[in-house]
């Protein structure tokens, strides 16, 4: 949601975003204690804001100042991790209509995330090294979602990868207990539902990204040791197969 | 004779996302190249001044202020934008069989060098050089890979809009400076 369009149509639950730039209007502020649905604030307090304050630009540094090697103090907790996600479940689900608009909603939110982890990823991988390189192979290119990717996402490697046998286009990267969806039970009648289409959202972005359009998608394929278990399983463009075929 | 290099960034769906031209202050490594050194040297020494207030140049508008002045010799500021997107062909053709991220002269038209780096979500950098650098471009590309990492890892940047930040500018024109 932009923040346009908060202005136009102010929602119950307003970002906090939403509400420092309604905050440039006055006028506005008594209707957002009116409408806001926030508990830890009570209604009518003034609400503290950082735009108020002066700003000072030298005070908050920039994207550019961090360091991107920085990782041992920079986890986040699991908790966080599943409340951020969960948010993001509920407000996709809003503004849905069925279980495979919401998939392909959380798709794309992957997707945006596989891209930058893409990036990031490689680069603490190969930044040091006098000839970065990049997975020009489908198998490798696989392998290293299967181990560094995972890794880099969820902290562990997947639990498998498997190749389709009706199909030679299709493989799957297998995860037992995706640490996403350990907290998410799917109701009843959405039991189609897989949250893990986010995950499937960063594979596809990954893959495109090293130049192997496919489709991705997840599926839960529960079995009596794991009740969690997810396939997400790859499809990809026929011109993948031509080039690997050609490469050979 | 100076250096002459410029930068084009460019997204996987061929959008131009971000340019520098950058005038060397390094005296070059001695390579001619035959076809420069048979230019009058009009093209390249004349309109100097020309360039150096190109390569300031961040914005289109600039450049057709000082677009009524025909450089020739492919220096004129299209022509260059032309070299590095008609290379986009080869660099395409090369990444599929070359794992290396930095591609060295992948491209060469008239005196201009093409090198690029393409990074594993399909950026790619491009650089036209007149002078030959290899470890200052390498460095050079190195330096902009980590900047255009933390530029995509910030939420309010998208894979294919232009890259507007001033610190991204500031800090790929120090590295310019240094490097090349």
């Amino acid at each position: 949601m932009s923040v346009h369009s908060a202005h136009t149509a102010p929602h119950p639950r307003l970002s906090v975003l939403s509400t420092a730039s309604l905050s440039a209007s006055s006028d506005h502020l008594p209707s957002i204690s009116n409408v806001s649905s926030r508990y830890s604030l009570p209604p009518g307090a003034p609400v503290p804001l950082s735009v108020s304050s002066s700003p000072k630009p030298h005070a908050r540094p920039s994207v550019y100042d961090r360091n991107l090697n920085k990782t041992r103090t920079a986890e986040v907790s699991l908790s966080a991790y599943a409340f951020l996600f969960s948010e993001m479940v509920q407000y996709t689900l809003k503004r849905v209509n069925g279980i495979a608009d919401l998939e392909r909603r959380l798709n794309v939110l992957g997707y945006r995330i596989g891209l930058r982890v893409l990036e990031l990823m490689s680069w603490r991988a190969e930044s040091s090294t006098k000839a970065p390189k990049r997975e020009i192979r489908f198998l490798p290119a696989l392998m290293s979602i299967h181990t560094q990717f995972w890794r880099a996402v969820f902290g562990k490697p997947a639990d498998g990868i498997e190749k389709s046998v009706e199909n030679e286009d299709e493989y799957m990267i297998i995860d037992n207990d995706p640490s996403i969806t350990r907290h998410i039970s799917i109701p009843r009648d959405m039991s189609q539902l897989s949250c893990s289409a986010i995950t499937a959202g960063m594979v596809e972005a990954v893959l495109d990204g090293l130049g192997f359009p496919a489709r991705v998608t997840a599926h839960s394929v529960p079995t009596a040791d794991f009740p969690l278990r997810t396939t997400i399983l790859i499809k990809l463009d026929k011109s993948v197969l031509e080039r690997e075929e050609a490469l050979k | 004779m100076t250096a002459t290099h410029h930068l084009f960034i460019v997204s996987p769906t061929d959008t131009p996302l971000y340019s520098l031209s950058h005038q060397s202050s390094k005296p070059t490594q001695g390579t001619v190249y035959p076809l420069s050194a048979n230019l009058p040297t009009w093209s390249t020494s004349a309109f100097a001044g020309t360039l150096t207030a190109l390569s300031g140049a961040s914005s289109v508008s600039q450049t057709t202020g000082a677009g009524n002045i025909r450089v020739g010799g492919g220096q004129d500021r299209h022509v260059i934008q032309m070299i590095a997107h008609a290379s986009l062909d080869v660099i395409e053709d090369v990444v599929r069989t070359n794992n290396g991220m930095y591609l060295k002269g992948v491209d060469k038209f008239n005196e201009w060098t093409v090198s690029a780096f393409v990074t594993p979500g399909n950026i790619k950098f491009i650089l036209l050089h007149d002078g030959r650098n290899d470890e200052g471009i390498r460095a050079f590309f190195s330096d902009v890979w980590e900047l255009y990492v933390k530029t995509t890892l910030n939420p309010f940047h998208m894979v294919n809009t232009a890259i507007k930040s001033g610190i991204f500018d500031v800090r790929v024109k120090a590295s310019a400076k240094k490097n090349l």
